[in-house]
């Protein structure tokens, strides 16, 4: 906006504030993350004595070897890989279904579809009548559990129809003239011109499944079914506990138990973070594009 | 309804043979709308009608058709929750925790949004953001495990920064005290949603119209008033539409939603005085005591509010600036 202008000293300060300010951002962001790494590749017991700032003091591969020896979170990756491509697939492929649906031109009744579509966004049932119709649909305990409650959100559904709205009404009239049926068209042709929508909901859901704890906690009881993400917070709980009792009693009486073992339940912990993150740090930066269009539409509809 | 609508189509359209060929047309759409919607019914529409258990006495032997059947109790249940000892401390924690995040996490995004228009190296620009908006896609479970790890007495970073600084003689345990728990969530938030709501006041800031900053400029104005006479006014609306969506989910936890999760993951025996919350106290109550009916009258409280809430918000901005949701 200056070109050519000579910098006053107003340019200056602001400039320094801003650039204060995105480093300071830029730290607080990224530090954790990188904090966490260099803890899950320390030897445990001698992270514990703390003054690990920067890179390991002694390097270490015995947290993730100790994580991936546990079979039960072995199993549960297999789990959560398999809800997150399953889940996220399915409830694409349904929202898309229903939100090009719900966008067509001249469809009949669409209002009194619409208010079903909106009361079902700002009215719910709450947690426990929820918990009910889980248990009554026989839902308790079975993978389906993962994948049938989220195959459809009202609030996708409004991001995805904004999209289909937008695209040209002539390509429909064509692709029947040529022959086409509706379906046909539907995955033919406007699936693949809405790549930009679909990429975002996928990340959206896909994230979820990937994050989601709730359902594996309250609603699974078969430890072969759990997730990673529950399995996590288990651990997380008992950090919580050893905060409260102050003494580290569980890892004391893993080292008095194991002498040998270089690990501690925080090495443990960090090393099951940075692999529960990892997939998402690789996959969220080439889906940006999309989703910040996404998230547009989604607020402004929503 | 329904048979309301048809007569109304039938003025329209003339005769029910035309009705029908148009329903034939779009059969396609139709039965695909259709299945949308008994979906909707079975997992929205059922736990909805669920909600008159909070009036009844339910039993959970009796499932679905117990909703029903079960005997009315009134209010009765919402008042043994108004007589619970802890029912003023999971009202004030509800309400304070939905405030201060509303009141710290809000404006921040904005702020940031403005600081990173004004930077004019565009691929540090472009780094800075998409590195801010990490958090948002890493779960609480994970952000409580690193809080955990900053925190904690033993060996956490900020107490071993503070030592090293001088600040504190022996380490602050803020896992296990009730005074840090308000603001340990409020910063988490924070640290949680910023970038990913910077994101849309970005966007807003991209669209002002650059003539109006020419026009500024020609006319005498710095950069600073130019932010807060041009910038500012023009993403009026877009904070107003972000304001309402914030506080239609107050005592959700607002923009990010988070109340439950920090309450659940951080929340713990010490410093339950300040972290129970209605969420959390109704799943307590609900899926660990089986107290179905009770629970679900906490809920009820909470949904009631909420709505409230978002109408009362929505219609408010509407009059305000002509600018509303529905």
């Amino acid at each position: 906006m200056k070109h050519g202008f000579r910098r006053t000293r107003e340019d200056y300060v602001i400039d320094g504030i801003v650039y204060a300010i995105l480093i300071a951002v830029m730290i607080a962001t990224i530090y954790p993350f990188y904090y966490s790494l260099i803890i899950s590749l320390n030897n445990g017991i001698d992270a514990s004595r703390g003054g690990i700032f920067f890179w390991p003091r002694i390097f270490t591969w015995d947290n993730y070897e100790a994580v991936f020896s546990n079979d039960q979170l072995i199993k549960a990756y297999g789990v959560t890989i398999a809800r997150t491509l399953i889940g996220t697939v399915s409830s694409l492929a349904f929202t898309a279904l229903v939100a090009y649906s719900l966008a067509h031109k001249g469809l009949m009744f669409k209002n009194y579809y619409f208010l079903i579509f909106i009361i079902a966004m700002y009215f719910s049932g709450g947690l426990i009548p929820y918990f009910i119709l889980i248990k009554k649909l026989h839902l308790m305990n079975t993978f389906a559990v993962y994948i049938i409650p989220d195959l459809l959100s009202v609030f996708n559904v409004i991001i995805m129809m904004s999209f289909f709205r937008e695209l040209p009404e002539a390509l429909k009239e064509s692709a029947r003239i040529d022959g086409a049926s509706d379906l046909r068209t539907f995955l033919r042709i406007m699936l693949p011109l809405s790549a930009p929508v679909l990429a975002t909901i996928a990340l959206f859901n896909g994230v979820g499944h990937w994050n989601a704890w709730f359902d594996s906690a309250y609603f699974v009881n078969d430890k072969s079914l759990k997730t990673v993400s529950f399995l996590l917070m288990e651990l997380i709980n008992k950090a919580n506990l050893t905060a409260v009792t102050g003494a580290n009693t569980v890892d004391a009486q893993r080292s008095a138990t194991y002498a040998a073992q270089t690990f501690t339940a925080e090495s443990i912990r960090m090393a099951t973070m940075i692999i529960v993150v990892i997939p998402i740090i690789c996959v969220y930066p080439f889906l940006q594009k999309y989703f910040v269009k996404g998230i547009m539409v989604g607020s402004v509809k929503g | 309804m329904p048979a309301n609508h048809q007569s109304e189509v039938l003025a329209n359209s003339g005769s029910a043979k035309r009705v029908w060929r148009r329903l034939r047309q779009q059969k396609f759409y139709q039965i695909s709308v259709l299945i949308g919607i008994a979906y909707l019914l079975v997992f929205a529409y059922v736990p909805m009608v669920g909600l008159i258990i909070a009036f009844k006495n339910f039993k959970l032997s009796s499932g679905i058709p117990g909703f029903f059947t079960s005997e009315w109790v009134g209010f009765k249940w919402f008042l043994e929750f108004y007589r619970d000892i802890s029912f003023w401390q999971i009202i004030r924690n509800t309400v304070v925790i939905s405030l201060l995040k509303i009141l710290f996490t809000f404006p921040i995004p904005i702020l940031f949004a403005i600081a990173l228009n004004e930077v004019r190296k565009e691929g540090l620009k472009r780094f800075a953001q998409t590195a801010s908006y990490l958090p948002h896609f890493i779960s609480w479970v994970v952000v409580s495990g690193m809080l955990f790890s900053f925190l904690n007495s033993q060996n956490g970073v900020v107490n071993q920064l503070l030592m090293a600084v001088g600040w504190i003689d022996k380490p602050i345990s803020f896992l296990a005290s009730a005074s840090y728990f308000w603001p340990m969530l409020v910063l988490s938030d924070i640290w949680k949603e910023m970038g990913w709501w910077t994101i849309i006041f970005l966007a807003a800031i991209a669209g002002v119209d650059p003539t109006l900053h020419e026009a500024a400029v020609v006319d005498g104005a710095g950069r600073m008033q130019r932010i807060l006479y041009v910038t500012l006014p023009s993403i009026k609306t877009t904070i107003i539409v972000v304001l309402i969506l914030a506080l239609g989910n107050l005592f959700g936890g607002g923009l990010g939603g988070s109340n439950f999760e920090q309450a659940y993951l951080l929340g713990n025996p010490v410093n339950n005085s300040v972290s129970e919350i209605i969420q959390t106290y109704t799943l307590k109550m609900g899926l660990a005591q089986g107290r179905y009916s009770y629970a679900t009258a906490i809920g009820l409280i909470q949904s009631v509010i909420s709505l409230t809430l978002i109408l009362v918000s929505n219609y408010s901005a509407k009059k305000a600036s002509g600018v509303g949701l529905f």
